[in-house]
């Protein structure tokens, strides 16, 4: 077990998204614009990251019997943390990301990297296990907004990159446009494992 | 269809129906109804039409030669996908809208399912609900009026709106340039009857409008269908003459349009009216032939793959399209709620079909 | 018993120790957020009605209204702005106002909404905002309830909370100012 493995296996191997399908919900309605999908994604991935080095820390003194309180616990106050820190510094991110901070505290990521890495882990390997989750997490966003924001209203980042004749498909950034993207995304994913084998 | 799962003892005969079979001859029952749209809006609606019945079988044949399974087009099931969802969208729409929906059908309403039969919701209906959902504005605006006809349905409305040169023009177009469900949902609108009133100095024009709905002129062009409307739903004759045929052949069943239309004409009966307007026989009428009600009781909730196959089933299913419509109409966000009423009991099938599922012999309740 | 005791005085450390943490950022963050939310709603204002001095007042119904002086000439009243909303289609739709004197909008600007993308979100756009430039409280309508403001397509129950959360608006301001004249 090394670091550098624990560092990149999110990305691809082991993608918290496509691959070990967690915290859909995030995914679901952040997912319109790429702004969004950066912004909740390093806000998770920090909370991710102080997370796991904190209950690295703590695993020897946590009785196991109430050992999800505590992770809720702790994941909850850096959730706060980072609430306050982006609603005094960077309030424009904070009002589009708004109600989905505080659903950082239920993103299952975060508790279920707790759970199944930081709670059995050293603090240095746990650090590089949030991170490695945190980044797989930021750049599944990123391709999900991608699509979503390009098909949807014909953008990147607010950019304008297709024609202006291009007629967005709205549908893509509404509700069914996540699940859509999300499913052809997983299919295609799954594909490319299959040819590999 | 009809019975075609009762359990009876062998021996058994093949009456020659076939996928192919029941397929082009819904397609040949569809034709009535494209003759007529043909003759309202000349040939971009033959156009049209055949635009997205032959997207979807290319889009069939790519999809399942990319998957390497046999190519299955010459059935039918995908040109009838195609030609019902290009009969959802009206006349005025830009030729890409019935092939990017045929495309949507086909690929993610059927083939990721694994193609004919596996489909949990009619593929054509989804099609229509991605280009509801994609291009709204292209969808449910810039509608024609069919040769003879105002869109409305009402041929007084423009005179009894030009008496009032002080309506504004977007309220005049409200009521002029949109189908007669449009000109039935926006009534309900009190803040807008409330503004046409005063326009009219009293004269309760909103109720004007709303019993001229109704009057037997306007239920005769809803007839024929020389209105303004989605391609394939114009003309409730034509669709009747098809649904006849079907059903004379045994091809659909009569439990499900039986009890989504009679559903319809109950509720719309009764919950119908608005404000002061009482109801009255002619309101449930207005509910039947308006909209794509026939197109979708007798062409699309019949559907086999996505209907329930048991006769009890059915009568639930006909039962929930029709409550479900008359909710969506009269209630709802939508003047037209005939697609998504369909969709949702599609979903509600297998449920359904668990439920009235008929016990087998011998066996005891547990 | 003595075990669930412990187990409970581990987890109540826990969150003493969360609280306490979280209370003293609080008392870092707090005034910087509220700092910057009062900066915003100046600098809107300021955006509304350029060039002038506000003053806060409220109708005799407790709406809160800026009154807005010329900067040269503190009789002269250019106007008023003041924040109004209404449930619109998926949200409150939170608008600021600039109206002067004779209660003729000068500017609007949507500062809070949450409604569907691409459609009733579309309302911060400018293109949506600019026409609201001089209506009078009657013309305070969308163009399908007989108005002059043009509705976003697809979104007329947005659009209509607008227009009719500004026209209440003017219409509470103006009744307060016919009292007190």
């Amino acid at each position: 077990m090394n670091f550098f493995k624990e560092l990149t296996k999110g990305i691809i191997k082991e993608n918290p998204i496509f691959v070990i399908v967690l915290g859909m919900c995030p995914t679901l309605a952040v997912t319109t614009s790429v702004k969004n999908a950066i912004g909740m994604g390093l806000a998770a991935t920090f909370v991710l990251l102080c997370s796991n080095i904190i209950i690295s820390l703590i695993k020897d003194i946590t009785p196991s019997s109430i050992r999800i309180p505590i992770y809720i616990v702790v994941i909850a106050a850096f959730v706060s943390v980072v609430n306050m820190l982006m609603e005094a510094y960077v309030p424009a991110l904070h009002k589009s990301l708004g109600l989905f901070i505080p659903l950082i505290v239920v993103n299952c990521i975060i508790l279920g990297r707790a759970e199944a890495f930081a709670s059995k882990n050293n603090v240095i390997m746990s650090a590089a296990d949030g991170i490695g989750m945190g980044l797989g997490f930021t750049l599944s966003l990123m391709v999900v907004s991608t699509i979503r924001e390009l098909l949807g209203a014909g953008t990147w980042l607010g950019i304008k990159i297709l024609p202006a004749t291009y007629d967005p498909m709205l549908v893509a950034i509404l509700a069914p446009g996540a699940f859509l993207t999300l499913g052809f995304l997983m299919a295609i994913l799954s594909m490319v494992k299959e040819k590999k084998q | 269809m009809k019975d075609k799962y009762l359990v009876s003892a062998a021996p058994h005969v093949h009456d020659g129906s076939s996928i192919k079979n029941v397929m082009w001859n819904v397609v040949l029952a569809l034709v009535p109804a494209l003759v007529f749209a043909v003759y309202y809006w000349g040939l971009r609606a033959l156009m049209l039409s055949l635009t997205g019945a032959l997207s979807a079988v290319i889009a069939e044949a790519l999809i399942q030669k990319w998957r390497k399974v046999p190519i299955t087009v010459h059935d039918g099931s995908a040109f009838l996908t195609g030609l019902l969802l290009a009969f959802n969208i009206h006349v005025g729409a830009p030729i890409w809208l019935p092939m990017v929906g045929a495309v949507f059908a086909i690929g993610v309403g059927k083939q990721v399912f694994g193609g004919l039969g596996n489909n949990p919701v009619n593929p054509a209906l989804l099609g229509r609900a991605f280009l509801l959902a994609s291009w709204p504005t292209r969808m449910t605006a810039g509608w024609v009026a069919a040769k003879g006809g105002a869109i409305s349905g009402i041929n007084n409305l423009s005179r009894i709106a030009t008496d009032l040169p002080s309506l504004s023009p977007k309220a005049y177009e409200l009521l002029t340039g949109a189908t007669p469900l449009n000109v039935a949902k926006t009534l309900r609108d009190t803040s807008f009857v409330a503004e046409i009133n005063a326009k009219a100095g009293g004269l309760e024009l909103g109720s004007r409008i709303l019993s001229s709905l109704t009057e037997m002129e306007t239920l005769k062009s809803l007839f024929w269908g020389n209105i303004g409307g989605c391609i394939g739903e114009v003309s409730a004759f034509a669709l009747l003459l098809g649904a006849a045929y079907l059903l004379v052949r045994n091809i659909i069943e009569w439990r499900i349009p039986l009890f989504y239309i009679g559903t319809v004409f109950v509720l719309s009966f009764f919950f119908g009216g608005i404000g002061e307007n009482g109801t009255s026989l002619m309101l449930p009428f207005f509910h039947i032939f308006a909209g794509g009600l026939l197109l979708g009781a007798f062409f699309m909730a019949t559907d086999y793959t996505t209907t329930p196959y048991t006769k009890t089933g059915r009568i639930i299913f006909g039962i929930g399209c029709g409550l479900l419509t008359i909710v969506i109409r009269l209630v709802g966000g939508y003047p037209e709620g005939v697609s998504y009423s369909i969709l949702l009991m599609n979903v509600f099938t297998p449920l359904i079909d668990k439920l009235t599922m008929p016990k087998s012999f011998g066996k005891v309740k547990k | 018993m003595m075990y669930y005791l412990k187990l409970g005085f581990i987890l109540l450390i826990f969150c003493v120790v969360a609280t306490g943490i979280l209370a003293y950022l609080n008392t870092l963050t707090a005034p910087i957020i509220q700092d910057r939310k009062t900066k915003d709603e100046i600098d809107t204002r300021e955006k509304l009605i350029p060039d002038a001095v506000f003053a806060a007042d409220s109708t005799a119904s407790g709406m809160q209204y800026f009154r807005a002086r010329a900067k040269e000439d503190s009789t002269l009243v250019l106007g008023y702005t003041f924040i109004c909303s209404q449930k619109g289609y998926s949200s409150e739709v939170k608008t600021m106002v600039g109206i002067d004197k004779d209660f003729k909008v000068l500017a609007i600007k949507v500062i809070d909404q949450a409604e569907t993308p691409g459609l009733g979100a579309n309302c911060e756009q400018e293109s949506f905002s600019n026409q609201f430039k001089n209506l009078a409280e009657a013309d305070l309508k969308v163009d399908k309830d007989g108005g002059q403001v043009v509705s976003l397509s697809g979104a007329t129950i947005t659009s209509r909370a607008i227009a009719s959360s500004i026209q209440a608006g003017i219409a509470a301001i103006k009744a307060s100012m016919g009292a007190e004249l």
